[in-house]
């Protein structure tokens, strides 16, 4: 492993100071991965946004299935100092409900469209987030989680070409 | 009899001129929303070379007279190239890039990306091949500007002929064809 | 040769109508093939032009509005009769009215029309297009009146077969290429921009503003618009010629004039990027209308290169 940058470890343990951390993780020297419970994320997200992380690059969703939990992770970048932090949290699969974050970071509105559209999790707070996305004629569960079967669905929907079979292979031919 | 037998030998005349024209003078529409698109700046430039058949890129479907679809489509672009390809002069050709226009290809499992597009608008040239060479494509090309010489390149005689089934199909898959979204209101 | 009687000098104007449409049309077709060569690549045939013409006005034609279709006749029918004006080598078909200024009025037709025809079609890239077209025209018209009242100032006429006429008198150094270089190079200059030849080419532009004007032209109308193209090129240069090279005293000259000055241009515009509009104007309105009055001053107050 190579060296972890000085000031993100020291910004991960100010951190763990206020709040608490489940687990910590360094994917790369420049990233830190931190878990919280669903009820500290905005406030960590406040104080992180204050200490430089003016940027939130992205809101991804995770289908633990097995878990029964959906884990949201919020992307976070530190123009300055150049670092990355994943701020992440997960909520219950059967009751997808979180809160938005359009009030710290406004540009969230789309990701949490985003989210809501391909995963089904509602965001309190965000009247646009039940608004279509990117799908179109959309009568089906949310795409992304892991229990919807895309083939079924292509071929519920989309017309396929029919095939004329004019020759069969005889029995051991053809492998 | 005499005169009405002379005037279709004048249309026909007329028609042969002008497919000779046509078929010399092939201006595309790229649709370049799928892979098969990294093929054509290949075949354009120096090394093929299309212009010396006397093809040439165009900025609006207004003044295309080929279609290039390049690849998968999606119910979201399905819908804008039915709006290019109506809009479009006619007469017009279609010209269908890789084995995702034909059966989906390795999309055949997607959930937003369709199948086949002869179901929805008419081809005229498949173009075989994932994604196919420069030269498939400049054979492809030739085959159409031979299918426009002996008249076999009726994609557009067969879309205004079917109108309903077409529209039909389009409808079942897209719902309506309207461009509905907030960009649109 | 001055031809007197109407149905004789419409005759002409036609016949010179018709030779402008062939060689402009034909030349396109080089041009494009000498481009290619400049490439590395085949290119097509000399003739492609005509095919693409000819292809346009088979297809269907869709309009968007009466104004939209009268825009384009008008456009048509202004730079025809332009056309039909110029004198080309010893033949006038309206003696006595070649003055310069009946081709800058007329040519207005003819660009108004088309302006007119490509708002009326109602697509909001038409405007921009006919927008920045009318914003260069400010542009390239400044320094290029400039140079020709100089020229005109400095030959004590403003007809062009006149003017033609001075500078054959005594062969390649009466041209006024070799009496006024300074402002030849800006009337070049403003020749590239009324060409629409790349550095000037905002208003057409098609990977930004999807060919500007003709966005929404497709079949007849676009086949017309073709045709339109090729006589107003064949006007420009023409008018460049008469003013700098001379003239033309027989056919072979007119020729090789012409196509030296055309494919000079579109050797110029294929080494060249776009400029946005806002450095168009800019470039304008620095290097070429500083040449110009240098060169109206050398002409007007000093009497050089008259």
């Amino acid at each position: 492993m190579s060296k972890i940058n000085m000031q993100l470890k020291e910004l991960t343990e100010n951190v763990g100071k206020s709040y608490s951390v489940l687990q910590v993780d360094y994917p790369t020297p420049n990233q830190a991965a931190l878990d919280f419970q669903p009820g500290d994320v905005h406030a960590v997200l406040a104080y992180l946004k204050g200490q430089g992380f003016r940027q939130m690059s992205l809101l991804s969703c995770v289908d633990w299935i097995e878990d029964g939990q959906f884990q949201l992770v919020y992307l976070l970048f530190n123009w300055e100092a150049g670092l990355r932090l994943q701020v992440r949290t997960r909520i219950d699969r059967a009751n997808p409900v979180f809160t938005t974050v359009t009030g710290i970071y406004p540009g969230a509105k789309y990701y949490e469209r985003d989210v809501h559209e391909f995963f089904g999790v509602e965001f309190n707070g965000n009247p646009d987030s039940s608004k279509p996305l990117f799908l179109e004629n959309w009568d089906d569960m949310p795409p992304m989680r892991k229990d919807f079967d895309p083939q079924a669905y292509s071929d519920r929907k989309y017309k396929a070409r029919e095939y004329k079979t004019d020759f069969n292979t005889k029995a051991g031919e053809g492998q | 009899m005499a005169t009405a037998d002379k005037e279709k030998k004048l249309k026909e005349g007329w028609e042969g001129i002008s497919r000779f024209f046509r078929a010399n003078s092939l201006w595309m529409l790229m649709y370049c929303t799928g892979c098969c698109a990294i093929e054509l700046p290949q075949a354009m430039t120096s090394r093929y070379d299309m212009e010396r058949l006397g093809m040439g890129p165009m900025a609006t479907p207004r003044q295309a007279d080929v279609l290039l679809v390049t690849g998968y489509l999606s119910v979201k672009t399905l819908r804008r190239v039915i709006y290019a390809y109506e809009q479009m002069s006619t007469p017009k050709y279609i010209v269908a890039f890789g084995p995702c226009t034909i059966n989906g290809g390795i999309y055949h499992d997607a959930a937003t990306v369709i199948k086949s597009l002869d179901q929805y608008l008419p081809i005229d040239v498949y173009i075989a091949g994932c994604m196919p060479k420069p030269e498939a494509v400049m054979n492809g090309f030739q085959d159409l500007i031979d299918m426009i010489k002996d008249k076999t390149a009726d994609g557009w005689k067969r879309y205004r002929d079917n109108y309903d089934w077409y529209k039909q199909n389009q409808i079942e898959s897209l719902g309506e064809l309207r461009i509905k979204d907030e960009y649109h209101e | 040769m001055v031809i007197n009687q109407l149905p004789l000098q419409i005759l002409t104007g036609l016949a010179i109508l018709a030779f402008a449409f062939f060689w402009q049309t034909s030349l396109s077709g080089i041009t494009r093939k000498i481009v290619a060569r400049y490439h590395k690549r085949y290119g097509p045939k000399w003739y492609q032009e005509f095919r693409d013409i000819f292809k346009l006005m088979s297809k269907t034609g869709v309009t968007h509005g009466w104004v939209y279709d009268f825009g384009v006749m008008m456009a048509l029918g202004g730079i025809m009769a332009t056309v039909m004006f110029m004198p080309l080598m010893k033949f006038t078909a309206f003696p006595g009215f070649d003055n310069f200024f009946i081709y800058v009025y007329l040519f207005a037709v003819g660009m108004l029309g088309m302006a007119m025809s490509a708002v009326g079609s109602g697509n909001p890239l038409a405007g921009i297009g006919v927008m920045r077209a009318l914003t260069q025209m400010v542009g390239y018209e400044v320094p290029f009146m400039i140079v020709v009242l100089a020229i005109i100032n400095g030959h004590g006429t403003s007809s062009l077969s006149q003017l033609a006429a001075i500078q054959q008198q005594a062969g390649v150094l009466s041209w006024n290429l070799v009496k006024m270089p300074i402002g030849t190079v800006a009337a070049f200059i403003c020749l590239l921009g009324m060409l629409g030849k790349k550095p000037f080419e905002t208003f057409i532009a098609p990977a930004e503003i999807a060919s500007g004007p003709m966005v929404e032209y497709g079949g007849k109308q676009l086949g017309m618009l073709m045709i339109l193209h090729q006589f107003s090129i064949f006007i420009e240069v023409s008018l460049f010629m008469n003013l700098f090279l001379g003239g033309a005293a027989n056919p072979l000259g007119f020729a090789l004039k012409y196509m030296a000055v055309y494919v000079l241009a579109s050797l110029i515009s294929q080494a060249m990027g776009r400029f946005k509009i806002d450095q168009v104007i800019k470039f304008f309105y620095k290097i070429p209308i500083a040449l110009a009055i240098l060169q109206a001053v050398m002409v007007v107050y000093l009497g050089w290169g008259v």
